[in-house]
C-alpha cells in the first residue's frame, strides 16, 4: 500500500516541478492581463509628426472595463473623448460639439490600431494575433511586446506598436509609422 | 354530301393554320402597358417608365445565409467578384471597397467644386484657423493616419467635408469587408442588371447568373448549408410569372386529367372526348390572332385571362354530345338547340364587347379576345363538330340520374322564399361595406405570396434601403436647368428636413455650372491665400513646409474646367448620376428620391411656396393605387354597361319582359351572392374578382337560357338539364382547382367563378320555370 501510494507520488512529481519554473511567454503574458477586470488610469501623451514643428502633447484619464469597454478622457488641451464599445468607436470633441461614431469593422486600419490596445488590456490573444504579429521580450517583472501589423493596407500607415509593462500592468505604448512619425503614451495606474 | 361532310372541316383547318401563322408572328408584352391608360398623365407616364425600366425597377438584393460570417464573406466576395465580369450586370455592390479609386480620384481632384461648404469666408485667415485646429484634433485620435495624408493638400479640409457627406448617407453593416444584417446572420450584395426591369426573361437570366455565382462560391468555400435569396422588382416579375405559370399548369392538369375522366366515362369515346377541345383550341387561337391584328401586340395579361374568359366554350361540346338522343342525328340535336345557344354566346359577347371601347389597353384586347374566341368556339361548334362526330354517336347517361335531377328541378322553386331572403341579406352585406368593398392597393393585386412579401421586408430592412416611395420629379429643356432647378429645390428640402416633414433625401454629386463658377470664385488667388494661410499658422503648431506646394495646386483648382457629366463615366458615382438626371426626347428630367416622407403635403407646399420651379412630387403607392383603381373602376363600368346590352339583346330576342326578368334573375342573384360571400370570407374585390364575375354572367346565362329553353319532350328536358349538370361539373373543377392556387390572382378568379357556377345553375332551377309548350 506505502508502495503503491509512492510510485503515485512519483508519477505527479515531474509535473509539479515544472510548474514551479513556467516558462514565461505571451501567453502566460495574455493570461496574467486577462486577470484584470477594471482598471482605470491617468495618461500623458506625446506625438512627434513630420506635419508639426513640435510634439502634440496630451494627458487625461483611461478606463477600461474588460472584455470590450475602453474610454479615453482627454482633458488636455481641449476637452474630447473616445470611447469604444461593442466594436464601435464614438468620438465626442466638447470643445468644438463634433460627435463622429466609427463602426471599426469599416475602418480596417483604425480598427487595428484600437485593437492594439483594447486586446492588450484584455488579455485577448486570438484577436491580437489575427492583426499582429507579436514578439516578447524581458520576463513577467519588467516586459516589452512589439506589435507588427499583418495586413499590408495597416502596414502602410502604422510601422510597429511598442507595448511595455509589469507584471499585469501596462506602463506604456509607442506607436511607430512608416514616414518615421511616432507617439508615446505612458500611463499611471490609479490605486484600485 | 362529300363536300358537305369535309367543306366545313377543311375551311376550319385553313382557318387554324392562318391564326397559327399570324400567332407566330406576333409580338407578346409583358410590360405595365396593359394597366396604362391610352391617355396617360405625365405623372403616370413617369412613373410607368420608372416600374418599366428605371434603374429602381432593376436593382436585385442578394441575402446570404445559413454559415458563419467569415464563411458567407467569403463567398459574398467571390460571387461579386465573378458578377462584376459578368456583362448582364451594370453594378455589383458587396460593400467591399474595390473600384473606389476612381471615386475618390474624382472627389479629391474637383473638392472646391463639389464640397458645399466653398464659400470667401474659408477661405479667410480665420476660416483656415478654424479647419485647421480641427485636423489638429483629428491628429490626437487614432484617425490620425488619413488625417495626415491629406492636410498637406487640403487645409481646408474639403475631401473630409465629401467623404463624411458620403459615407453619413445610411448604409448596411459591415463585417469583414463586406456588407451585413445587423444581426450578423446574412451577407447582402446589391445588383444593378443590364437588362430592364419589365424584361422578365433578362431578369431571370440574371437570377440565374447570380445562383450560379453563388453556388460556385459556395462549393469553394466548403460550406454545406449556405443558401441565397433574392428580391426586387425583376424577381418580383420572374417569381410571379413562374408560380402562376406552375400553379395554373399543376392545376390545370388535375383539372383537365378530372374534367377528361368524367366525359370520357359518359361518351365512352375518346375520339369525342379529343373532338370536345376542338371549340376552346380555336376559340384560343382565333382570340390571339385577332388581338394581334387589331392592337399589333399581344400582352401577357391578355393571354392569361383571355383564355379564361372564353373558359364556357368548354361547354358548348358539352351541351351538343350530352344532348344527341338515340333517335337523333348530331345535326338533328343541333338545330334544336342552336337557337339557345346563339342566344347564349350573343350574349356573352355583347357583355364582353362594352370592354372593347375601354381606354386602357388591356381591357380592350381582353374584350376583343373574348369576342373572336367565342365566335370561334361555337361556330367549330356548329359546323365542324357534327360532321366529325361518330355515325351513331349518343350519350347513355343514366336515366336514373335524368330522372333525378328532373324531381329536384320540378321541387327547386320551393327554396324560392328563402332564396330572396339570402339576396335580402347579402344586399344588406354589401351596402353596410360599400366602402370597403374595393381593394386596389398595391398588394391585394400583386401575384405574390405574403412569403415573399415578408422576405422582401427583411432584405430591405438588412439593408437600410426602405422602398423609394417618393420622388420629386424635375424637367427642363437642358440639363444645367434641371440641375439648377434641382439645387433650388434641394435648398428648400434641408429646411423641410431640418423642419421633420421627410427624413432625407438624394441630391446628384454633379452641381450646376452656375454652382461650380460660383465655388470657384469663391477661391482667393494664390498670393491672397498664401498670406491667410501664414496668418492662419501663427499659433498652430503645423510646420509651415508642409502646405509648401498648396497655393500652386490652389491656383490650378481655381482654374480648372468645370465637372462634366461625361468625367464622371465609368464611376459609382457616375452610376448614381444616371439614375438620377436622364436625357429624355422632350429634355432634361432630374429625381430626387425622398427618404422617410411624413408629410407630402407640407413638402409640396413649402416648395412652391420658395421657388417658381413646377415639379411633380410623386408618390409611387398612391399613384400606381389610383392607375389600378381607374383601371378596376372602368372595367366595372363597362361591365354594367355590358348588362345592359345584354338585357337589350335578351328583349330583342326574347320579346317576353318576363322571359328576359326570369333568365337574368339568377344571374343578378349568383352575382350579388358571390359578392356577399368575398366580402364575408375577408376578400375585399380586386379587378380580378371582376374578371370572374363576367365569366359568372358569361356561363351562367346558359345555363338560364336552356332553362327557359322550350323542350319538345320531357325526355329532351332530362337531357338538356343532364348536360347543364356536366358542363357545371366541368367547370367546377376547373376553376374550382383553382382556387387551391398560392397565386393571389388564381385563387380571386377560381374561387369566384367555380361559386358563381354552381349558384347560376342552382339559381336558375330555382327561379325559372319550365314552360309548358
Amino acid at each position: 500500500m506505502m508502495l503503491r501510494t509512492l510510485i503515485f507520488l512519483l508519477l505527479c512529481l515531474p509535473p509539479l516541478c515544472r510548474a514551479e519554473t513556467p516558462t514565461w511567454g505571451v501567453a502566460q503574458l495574455m493570461q496574467g492581463l486577462a486577470q484584470t477586470k477594471t482598471a482605470q488610469a491617468t495618461f500623458t501623451e506625446r506625438k512627434f509628426l513630420s506635419v508639426l514643428s513640435r510634439p502634440l502633447e496630451s494627458s487625461g484619464t483611461l478606463l477600461f472595463q474588460a472584455p470590450g469597454h475602453l474610454e479615453k478622457h482627454t482633458l488636455k488641451p481641449k476637452m474630447e473623448s473616445l470611447v469604444l464599445d461593442q466594436g464601435v468607436l464614438t468620438i465626442d470633441s466638447k470643445a468644438r460639439n463634433i460627435k463622429r461614431t466609427l463602426v471599426l469593422q469599416e475602418y480596417p486600419s483604425v480598427w487595428a490600431f484600437v485593437e492594439s490596445i483594447r486586446s492588450t488590456l484584455a488579455g485577448d490573444l486570438p484577436t491580437l494575433e489575427r492583426f499582429y504579429q507579436t514578439e516578447l521580450e524581458g520576463d513577467a517583472a519588467y516586459w516589452k511586446l512589439r506589435l507588427s501589423p499583418l495586413e499590408p493596407r495597416t502596414r502602410e500607415v502604422l510601422r510597429e506598436i511598442r507595448i511595455s509593462g509589469r507584471g499585469n500592468r501596462v506602463d506604456s505604448i509607442e506607436t511607430l509609422e512608416p514616414n518615421g512619425d511616432h507617439a508615446l503614451m505612458e500611463m499611471t495606474e490609479d490605486a484600485p | 354530301m362529300n363536300l358537305r361532310r369535309y367543306g366545313a372541316p377543311g375551311i376550319w383547318l385553313a382557318f387554324v393554320a392562318l391564326c397559327i401563322f399570324i400567332i407566330s408572328r406576333s409580338v407578346f408584352n409583358t410590360d405595365m402597358s396593359a394597366f396604362m391608360p391610352r391617355s396617360p398623365t405625365p405623372t403616370q407616364q413617369i412613373m410607368v417608365e420608372q416600374m418599366r425600366d428605371g434603374v429602381v425597377s432593376r436593382l436585385i438584393l442578394a441575402g446570404i445565409d445559413g454559415a458563419p460570417a467569415p464563411a458567407l464573406a467569403q463567398i459574398s466576395k467571390a460571387m461579386a467578384a465573378r458578377l462584376r465580369g459578368d456583362g448582364e450586370f451594370v453594378a455589383v455592390n458587396n460593400g467591399e471597397r474595390v473600384g473606389l479609386e476612381k471615386d475618390f480620384e474624382l472627389l479629391w481632384r474637383n473638392r472646391y467644386v463639389l464640397s458645399d461648404a466653398v464659400t470667401p469666408q474659408r477661405f479667410t485667415a480665420q476660416g483656415l484657423h478654424d479647419s485647421l485646429s480641427a485636423y489638429l484634433e483629428l491628429l490626437g485620435t487614432p484617425m490620425s493616419a488619413m488625417a495626415q495624408r491629406v492636410l498637406p493638400d487640403d487645409p481646408s479640409g474639403e475631401l473630409i467635408h465629401l467623404l463624411e457627406q458620403v459615407e453619413g448617407q445610411a448604409h448596411p453593416a459591415i463585417r469583414d469587408d463586406v456588407w451585413f444584417s445587423r444581426d450578423g446572420s446574412r451577407a447582402m450584395l446589391l445588383v444593378q442588371t443590364k437588362g430592364s426591369g419589365s424584361d422578365i426573361d433578362a431578369q431571370e437570366h440574371a437570377m440565374q447568373h447570380i445562383q450560379a455565382a453563388f453556388d460556385e462560391a459556395e462549393k469553394r468555400s466548403k460550406t454545406a448549408h449556405a443558401r441565397v435569396q433574392m428580391t426586387g422588382p425583376g424577381v418580383f416579375a420572374v417569381q410571379s410569372r413562374a408560380s402562376i405559370r406552375d400553379d395554373a399548369w399543376r392545376l390545370s392538369l388535375i383539372a383537365t386529367l378530372l374534367v377528361a375522366t368524367m366525359l370520357l366515362l359518359l361518351y365512352r369515346s375518346p375520339r369525342v372526348l379529343a373532338l370536345g377541345l376542338f371549340p376552346v383550341a380555336s376559340g384560343a387561337l382565333a382570340g390571339i390572332a385577332a388581338v394581334s391584328v387589331g392592337f399589333g401586340s399581344v400582352h401577357g395579361i391578355t393571354l392569361g385571362f383571355g383564355v379564361t374568359l372564353i373558359g364556357e366554350s368548354v361547354d358548348y361540346a358539352i351541351y351538343l354530345f350530352t344532348q344527341v338522343g338515340e333517335h337523333d342525328t348530331p345535326q338533328s340535336t343541333l338545330r334544336r338547340i342552336w337557337p339557345t345557344l346563339r342566344l347564349g354566346v350573343l350574349t356573352s359577347v355583347c357583355g364582353f364587347s362594352a370592354m372593347l371601347f375601354s381606354g386602357f389597353t388591356g381591357l380592350a384586347q381582353l374584350g376583343l379576345f373574348s369576342i373572336a374566341g367565342l365566335l370561334a368556339a361555337v361556330s367549330t361548334t356548329r359546323w365542324v363538330l357534327p360532321n366529325l362526330l361518330p355515325v351513331g354517336f349518343s350519350v347513355h347517361a343514366s336515366p336514373r340520374l335524368g330522372a333525378a335531377v328532373i324531381s329536384v328541378v320540378r321541387h327547386a322553386p320551393r327554396a324560392r322564399i328563402a332564396l330572396a331572403v339570402l339576396v335580402l341579406a347579402a344586399l344588406t352585406l354589401l351596402f353596410v361595406k360599400r366602402d370597403s368593398l374595393w381593394n386596389d392597393s398595391l398588394s391585394g393585386m400583386s401575384p405574390l405570396s405574403e412569403q415573399l412579401q415578408t422576405l422582401d421586408q427583411q432584405l430591405r430592412d438588412d439593408m437600410g434601403a426602405p422602398d423609394v416611395r417618393y420622388m420629386l420629379i424635375l424637367h427642363a429643356d437642358d440639363q444645367e436647368s434641371v440641375l439648377r432647378q434641382g439645387e433650388e429645390v434641394a435648398a428648400t428640402l434641408r429646411l423641410q428636413v431640418q423642419a421633420g416633414a421627410l427624413e432625407g433625401f438624394d441630391v446628384p454629386l454633379l452641381p450646376s455650372h452656375r454652382v461650380q463658377l460660383a465655388r470657384q470664385a469663391a477661391l482667393p488667388d494664390a498670393a491672397a491665400l498664401s498670406t491667410n494661410l501664414r496668418l492662419a499658422l501663427r499659433d498652430l503648431p503645423f510646420r509651415s513646409t508642409t502646405f509648401a506646394a498648396f497655393p500652386q495646386q490652389f491656383a490650378l483648382a481655381k482654374q480648372q474646367a468645370p465637372l462634366d457629366r461625361a468625367a464622371l463615366q465609368g464611376s459609382n458615382l457616375g452610376l448614381k448620376l444616371d439614375t438620377l438626371l436622364l436625357h429624355r426626347d422632350s429634355g432634361w428630367v432630374l429625381m430626387l428620391p425622398l427618404r422617410g416622407v411624413r408629410d407630402g403635403g407640407r413638402i409640396e407646399r413649402g416648395i412652391r411656396n420658395s421657388t417658381g420651379t413646377a415639379f411633380i412630387l410623386l408618390d409611387m403607392k398612391r399613384e400606381s393605387e389610383q392607375m389600378f383603381h381607374d383601371y378596376r373602376r372602368e372595367a366595372s363600368r363597362y361591365a354594367l354597361l355590358g348588362a345592359f346590352a345584354i338585357v337589350a339583346l335578351l328583349f330583342i330576342s326574347l320579346r317576353s319582359v318576363r322571359r328576359v326578368f326570369d333568365v337574368c334573375l339568377p344571374l343578378v342573384a349568383a352575382v350579388i351572392i358571390v359578392t356577399a360571400g368575398l366580402m364575408l370570407t375577408g376578400h375585399a374585390l380586386s379587378i380580378f374578382h371582376l374578371i370572374g364575375l363576367l365569366l359568372v354572367v358569361a356561363v351562367g346565362s346558359n345555363y338560364a337560357l336552356f332553362f327557359d329553353h322550350r323542350c319538345v319532350s320531357p325526355r329532351d328536358r332530362e337531357r338538356t338539364m343532364a348536360s347543364l349538370l356536366f358542363a357545371n361539373a366541368s367547370t367546377v373543377l376547373g376553376f374550382g382547382l383553382l382556387s387551391f392556387s398560392q397565386s393571389p390572382v388564381l385563387n380571386a378568379i377560381g374561387s369566384t367563378v367555380a361559386a358563381g357556377a354552381v349558384l347560376s345553375l342552382i339559381f336558375s332551377a330555382i327561379l325559372i320555370v319550365e314552360r309548358k309548350g
